[in-house]
């Protein structure tokens, strides 16, 4: 590798020129910073600025630049240098446009600029290009947990792109619950009728394709290794095991209807006359393949009139069913009214709902139900009493405001989906004591979140667990809304109802964004490229053994579960699994994990190269520490809408409120700062961090702080925690006003000057 | 079985739609309404004295097999036919042919009250433009005001006294229609063989459907 | 001229809101080489211009941010802004794509820092805020434009205004002699990401929209609320600025409605309930906010969303769809109709009516190749086992932003098997 040669580049443009003395940043850079080479420019970002700094990289042999000028966030395709280590001094958005062009504020200001040029320079100095990952695998083979309909979708649209599938189903045949269906809600318009479920087509086209190497009753019994380099093994059916290698993992193992026996109210079980959905699909296709019409299963007679009951243990506030909406099955009572409406228009058809939930499309299939003489109406069924080979159903009818009755040959209970999610890995480890003696396995706080026994899907030897996190209710969901892949293990993609309640079109489009996103994990595993958010990151972090003293804090708060252990107990940090995020760097009290571009020491140094003025002169120092994400953002639209704030303050990028090392806080206090502010977006349930638990993890560590404040004899409110949105951009300056008039309110820090 | 088993029993049945959709003009649209509500709202009566059910949940009525409360209801004989809920309808629901339709039925199978006062106005516009080929609108005022007898003619007659001297004034109301005198149709002959020729298709009609 | 290095290998996006952006950045990220066009100045459609998103009440800017990173991380995507489709040739694998390009009269030297902005006098609506305010004719579209570079309007080019803007420039980054082009580029596979637009409120006659100041549509209201939009986040009324405590939302307006949209626009309730918040989030116990819905199509896992702001005593739900608006002496729109559970009849005035107008497709009365199959309402139902034109997002079905995403994903993996059948032929 070529020696470090260094450069400093002072622009002059924006205003930046007038507003500054740039000739004293020049000397800055030069002295304090000790940069080989500084220039100015008086329009850094024009062709002719790129230029210049083309040829120095070129001709002079720089390796390292510290661009002082605007925000890192503006002019991107000009400043593009991606053989050499750069930094940017944020010297436009974070200090002219922050400051008013006073007589009064030019001291302050100049000064604001002439830190953030020495902590551009200490930045850059620490870091180092990433070289790429050279130990990742380059696998390319994509294995499919689950032959359903989604299953099935993305292991043929894998295929279509030309990419090898494993495809492992734990039943006798593919296809799932579609299988099962007598036909499916229409897909295409004029949404009148059912159609043919597809799923034969479907199978003939993974038998026929000879990318696809489908595994039938089988299971996942091991799943080891990383994105590029899975090692897996699959349970078959002669007890034996087959290994396959793989680079990427889709899990669709769908769902388990809840169990209708759970709401005895509706007589389920009592009388055959009482079906779920699952149950009146399996008469209408027997019923088909006989040619006969359905019948009732008590005496086999003609059914001559159903009652579908939507949303039974769906939507349920009473926190003794599930609590959310199974999305599809209104539309399948509507189709399987149709079952009986197409059959025989004589046959009465009702439909007792409280909402009826058919978006898009779902209204012409609604008003095709309506026009074949299904009945609908708005009521809450409160009991079905079976007599004989009827029922009657009771109910109010909330539009004729009435208790009411109805009686069937048959009631079909539109029961809800469960996700085949496997173990809940976050689940405490034991069960509530006061949990009543019913409340069996599976069930938290109050909510049934499953009925089946957690069984392990996956079996991943990762150490933070053999499944996929789940997000709510069970589902292995995401909470982004712009970003609904991403899951909490990087390769791994769940997809179809076991993300999210879905239908089969919906399960499809999902399998086939799955496949997109696994092709993409292999692609990017093999390249040593980061997966999102830092897509395309080619550092990776690397931990000095030597230091390590198996506290473990990195492998348990990973929140990507990339480390395991090894066998001698240190951390095993599997690249391709990381995200970049920088956690387990906050999290080493030891500090011996980094990046290259991003370190202990990257932003330790900058912390340190801050000036800070002496106890007299009535100038604190605050240091804020900012998630790029959100915060820095929000800093940079605060200037551009010229918002100003305190001059005393330093803000340095972080990349999430996790990679915060207490370190970073103690050097500060130590070194003379009156106050760390830290700004990291929203954690818990409804979490913005986009690395899911970074900032909850940061947060978490951060509350140990005010310990070591107290040892410091120092207020705890010198460190402040704040969490910020993206849309702060009002509010935060005034934010940041309020903490630096605080601090200025307590003494001077006792440590300035040591 | 009595008859309020028998009733309990029809209930959310497609008997009474059946009926509905087979007798009554347009009854065929009931099973597609979903129950929103903009056609009653959109009712410039405002449901004044009268009005029992509005038409939404006539409809929701006929789909519960209410039998026997639709054909008792005042609703249907309410609707003026200024067809706001026609045109507004997100289900497309000629509602007011529905409306009336459903009255059409029931006064058919003698289930219509005596002197309902808009079944009498439509009555008596009918047997007026028919006899003249066009409204004589003098007369026909003249027969709904005296409806209730002599007295409560006259007093109607005196509150609107003001309206009806404008419209004369306006040139829209020809006193000389009270004796059959004024505006005149050109074919009264030719509109009364019309008349005929539709009441024979429209019987044909009805058998068919039966 | 604007030059595109482009191939059979390449992808083509159109559209760049949320959909597009999704699909090609997740072809670009598995190495593909793609091209987006969009017709604004800028990026991030429609998402930009609301405030929060449900069921999370996070903010869209908070997601482009990212998006716009990873874009600024790869160069595999090229942008072409103020940018429209106006032909394409050829099939699947080898398309000929021309591209019409509109003058933004400012080149890439801009730094961004307003010069232009200050010197220009002319004001013309503020399209971002649904013009609900003004704006100089120089401008940059909002905080997160990207480009982030000014725009100056075409309807000061000519006058003394444009030459105070190019006077005011530093960077020579005003360039007046601008000029619409047309380039033309190939591409292996198309994804179409045209988007929505919000169904025409003014075609719901008995709603007023287009006569009361104090209707209006959901997606003024998402600018009403947020602290960067017109009234500084304040929930103002339009007639005479006072505070809408007391706000009243029409769902369907213009969905499930054969005289208008036949399909439910499915985001609308989620969207309604999450407004009740910007009430709430505003004036506290004081902010009243009354649905009048059919159906709550709060689906899925929003259930949860839905249940929390029943459970809010502020927030009213009458099941009836409002059959009239008028007006009361003081201006306030009063919504007639009938409460269908239990036919309760009500004229209820409110502060300020939304109208929870629903999605149609932007793609509708545009002329897109014949081989796009659009279903009766306009949206994109392409065959996607045949073709080389992918629909993505809301231009293929009324969705919210996590469907559009999962969507595009989709769309992009389909673009994808077509330039690698390409890549194997060629190689
Ligand atoms: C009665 C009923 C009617 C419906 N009607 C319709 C309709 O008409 N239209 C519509 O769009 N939707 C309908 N749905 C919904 C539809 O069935 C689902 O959306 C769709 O089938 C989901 O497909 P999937 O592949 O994701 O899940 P599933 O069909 O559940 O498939 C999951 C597969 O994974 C396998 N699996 C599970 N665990 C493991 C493991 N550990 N290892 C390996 N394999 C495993 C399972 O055996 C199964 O084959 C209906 C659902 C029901 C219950
Ligand atoms: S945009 Fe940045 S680099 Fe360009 S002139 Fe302005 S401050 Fe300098
Ligand atoms: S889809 Fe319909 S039946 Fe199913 S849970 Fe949702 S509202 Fe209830
Ligand atoms: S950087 Fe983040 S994802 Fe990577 S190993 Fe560390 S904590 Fe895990
Ligand atoms: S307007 Fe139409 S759909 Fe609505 S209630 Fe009346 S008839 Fe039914
Ligand atoms: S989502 Fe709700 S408001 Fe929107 S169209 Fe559907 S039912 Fe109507």
């Amino acid at each position: 590798m070529a020696e470090t040669k260094t450069a400093a580049y002072i622009c002059k443009g924006c205003e930046i020129g007038t507003r500054l003395d740039t000739a004293a940043l020049v000397k800055t850079a030069t002295k304090s910073g000790k940069m080989n080479i500084v220039r100015e420019h008086d329009f850094l970002c024009s062709a002719e600025g790129v230029a210049m700094i083309q040829n120095d990289i070129d001709n002079e042999g720089v390796t390292h630049a510290a661009l002082c000028a605007c925000s890192r966030r503006a002019k991107t395709e000009a400043f593009n240098f991606p053989t050499i280590a750069m930094s940017r001094g944020n010297l436009r958005e974070g200090v002219i446009w922050i400051r008013p062009d006073t007589d009064a504020a030019r001291e302050t200001t100049q000064e604001m600029a002439e830190d953030y040029v020495r902590m551009a320079c200490a930045e850059v100095k620490a870091m180092t290009v990433p070289p790429g990952n050279q130990k990742t695998g380059t696998v390319k083979t994509l294995l499919v947990v689950g032959g359903g309909m989604s299953g099935m979708t993305s292991a043929l649209e894998a295929s279509k792109a030309g990419y090898k599938v494993v495809l492992v189903e734990k039943s006798a045949a593919l296809g799932g619950w579609a299988a099962k269906l007598h036909k499916r809600v229409p897909t295409r318009e004029p949404f009148k009728s059912p159609e043919d479920n597809g799923v034969a087509d479907m199978v003939a086209r993974i038998e026929a394709d000879s990318n696809i190497k489908a595994y039938l009753n089988a299971t996942i019994a091991k799943t080891d290794g990383a994105p590029g380099r899975f090692k897996v093994d699959i349970a078959i059916e002669s007890g034996a095991i087959a290994q396959e290698d793989v680079g990427a993992i889709i899990q669709a193992t769908g769902f388990t209807l809840y169990d209708a026996n759970k709401l005895p109210e509706f007589a389920y079980g009592k009388t055959p006359n009482v079906v779920d959905q699952a149950g009146l699909e399996a008469l209408a296709k027997a019923a088909a393949a006989e040619g006969k019409p359905i019948r009732r299963p008590s005496d086999g007679q003609p059914v001559k009139s159903v009652v579908f009951v939507q949303c039974a243990g769906q939507r349920d506030a009473t926190g003794k069913h599930l609590q959310y909406c199974s999305g599809f099955c209104c539309n399948t009572s509507i189709k399987q009214a149709m079952y009986f409406k197409d059959s025989n228009p004589d046959i009465d058809t009702v439909v007792l709902f409280t909402d009826l939930r058919t978006p898009g499309n779902g209204e012409d299939f609604y008003r095709a139900a309506q026009n074949k003489g299904v009945i609908f109406s708005k009521g809450v069924v409160s009991q079905v009493v079976p007599s004989g080979n009827a029922c009657t159903v009771k109910f109010k009818d909330l539009i004729l405001n009435e208790d009411t009755e109805a009686q069937a040959d048959l009631v079909v209970l539109a029961t809800g989906v469960v996700p085949n999610s496997g173990v809940n890995i976050d689940a405490p480890v034991a069960a509530p004591a006061a949990a009543p003696a019913e409340a069996a396995e599976g069930e938290v706080a109050g909510e049934v979140i499953a009925t089946i026994a957690p069984e392990s899907i996956l079996n991943l030897t990762y150490r933070q667990g053999p499944d996929m996190p789940q997000f709510k209710h069970g589902f292995t969901d995401s909470h982004f809304i712009c970003f609904p892949y991403e899951t909490r293990r990087t390769g791994i993609y769940t997809a179809g109802p076991v993300r999210r309640p879905m239908d089969i079109l919906q399960a499809q489009e999902d399998a086939t964004g799955a496949a997109m996103k696994a092709i993409q994990a292999m692609e990017n595993a093999g390249l040593g490229k980061a997966a999102h958010p830092r897509a395309g990151d080619l550092s990776f972090p690397t931990v000095r053994l030597e230091g390590c003293t198996q506290c473990k804090r990195c492998t348990v708060e990973c929140p990507f579960g990339a480390i395991d252990e090894d066998e001698k107990r240190f951390p095993l940090f599997n690249e391709s699994r990381c995200r970049r995020c920088g956690t387990c760097m906050g999290a080493c009290p030891v500090r011996v994990i980094s990046f290259e571009n991003y370190s202990v020491n990257t932003v330790g140094s900058q912390i340190k190269s801050v000036e800070v003025p002496d106890e007299f002169s009535e100038k604190p120092r605050i240091l804020i520490l900012a998630c790029e994400n959100d915060a820095y953002p929000a800093l940079d639209m605060a200037g551009m809408n010229r918002n100003e704030y305190d001059p005393f303050v330093r803000v340095i990028p972080i990349r999430c409120l996790g990679s915060v090392n207490t370190i970073w806080i103690t050097d500060a206090l130590n070194g003379g700062y009156d106050g760390v502010m830290l700004m990291g977006c929203k954690h818990g349930e409804e979490y913005q961090c986009h690395f899911v638990k970074g900032s909850e993890l940061g947060r978490y560590r951060l509350s140990k702080v005010g310990d070591t404040l107290k040892g410091m004899n120092l207020e705890t409110e010198r460190v402040h925690d704040l969490e910020v949105a993206i849309t702060d951009i009002a509010t935060l300056p005034q934010k940041i006003n309020d903490y630096a008039a605080l601090i200025k309110s307590f003494p001077p820090s006792p440590f300035k000057g040591f | 079985m009595s008859d309020l088993n028998q009733e309990m029993a029809a209930r959310y049945k497609n008997n009474f739609l059946k009926e509905i959709e087979e007798q009554a003009e347009m009854g065929e649209w009931v099973k597609m309404c979903m129950q929103c509500g903009l056609c009653s709202g959109s009712c410039p009566t405002n449901f004044h004295s009268g009005w029992d059910h509005p038409p939404q949940e006539i409809f929701m009525l006929i789909r519960a097999g209410k039998r026997e409360e639709v054909l008792n209801a005042q609703g249907m004989y309410m609707c003026t036919s200024c067809y706001n809920c026609y045109v507004r309808c997100p289900r497309k629901v000629p509602v007011t042919h529905v409306m009336h339709g459903i009255a059409e039925y029931a006064y058919r199978i003698g289930r219509a009250p005596k002197n309902q006062p808009t079944m009498h106005l439509s009555k008596t516009f009918w047997t007026n433009a028919t006899k003249h080929g066009r409204v004589n609108e003098v007369q026909l005022t003249q027969s709904l005001y005296f409806k209730d007898g002599i007295g409560a003619g006259i007093k109607k007659a005196m509150e609107m006294q003001k309206e009806a001297l404008g419209l004369v004034k306006a040139g829209r109301l020809n006193p000389m229609e009270a004796l059959g005198m004024g505006h005149k149709c050109k074919d009264v002959k030719g509109i009364h063989a019309m008349l005929a020729k539709a009441e024979e298709l429209e019987a044909k009609n009805k058998a068919a459907k039966a | 001229m604007t030059s595109v290095v482009a191939t059979n290998q390449t992808i083509l996006v159109v559209g760049g809101g949320i959909s597009g952006m999704t699909a090609a950045l997740e072809a670009a990220e598995t190495g593909k080489q793609v091209v987006l066009v969009e017709k604004n100045p800028y990026l991030g459609g429609r998402t930009v211009q609301l405030y929060r998103y449900f069921p999370k009440m996070c903010h869209p800017t908070c997601g482009l941010e990212i998006n716009l990173r990873r874009l600024k991380a790869n160069p595999r995507i090229q942008v072409l802004t103020l940018a429209e489709v106006t032909g394409i040739s050829g099939d699947k694998g080898a398309y000929s794509v021309s591209v019409k390009l509109k003058p933004r009269y400012v080149n890439s030297n801009c730094t961004a820092c307003g010069e232009c902005g200050k010197a220009v006098q002319t004001e013309i609506a503020d399209e971002f805020n649904y013009n609900l305010g003004k704006i100089k004719a120089a401008y940059l579209p909002s905080n997160m434009a990207y480009p982030q570079r000014y725009v100056i309007d075409p309807s000061i080019i000519g006058t003394p205004d444009a030459e105070r803007a190019k006077a005011a420039c530093k960077y020579d980054a005003v360039n007046l002699d601008d000029r619409e082009e047309t380039i033309s580029l190939n591409a292996g596979a198309i994804v179409w990401a045209t988007g929505w637009q919000p169904y025409a409120a003014e075609k719901i006659v008995y709603y007023g929209y287009d006569r009361f100041p104090n209707v209006i549509t959901n997606v003024e209201f998402e600018r009403l609320a947020d602290p960067h939009g017109p009234t500084g986040g304040k929930i103002l009324r339009p007639s005479d600025g006072k505070e809408a405590k007391n706000v009243a939302f029409i769902q369907c307006a213009g969905s499930r409605d054969e005289n208008h949209l036949r399909h439910c626009s499915r985001f609308c309730c989620m969207g309604s309930l999450k407004q009740t918040h910007y009430v709430q989030e505003a004036y506290g116990d004081e902010g009243k906010s009354t649905i009048y819905y059919i159906d709550i199509r709060a689906i899925d896992r929003f259930e949860d969303f839905y249940q929390k702001v029943k459970a809010n005593p502020n927030v009213t739900f009458v099941k009836s769809k409002v059959a009239r608006i008028t007006e009361d002496k003081a201006g306030n729109p009063v919504c007639n109709g009938v409460n269908t559970e239990g036919y309760i009849r009500y004229a209820n005035a409110h502060d300020l009516v939304v109208l929870a107008v629903g999605m149609e497709p932007s793609v509708k009365g545009v002329q897109i190749p014949a081989e796009v199959m659009s279903d009766s309402s306009g949206f994109i139902m392409a065959d996607p086992a045949n073709a080389g034109i992918f629909g993505a997002g809301c231009a293929t079905n009324a969705l919210d932003v996590n469907r559009a995403v999962q969507s595009a994903t989709a769309a992009a993996l389909r673009a994808i098997q077509v330039v690698n059948k390409v890549a194997r032929a060629e190689a």
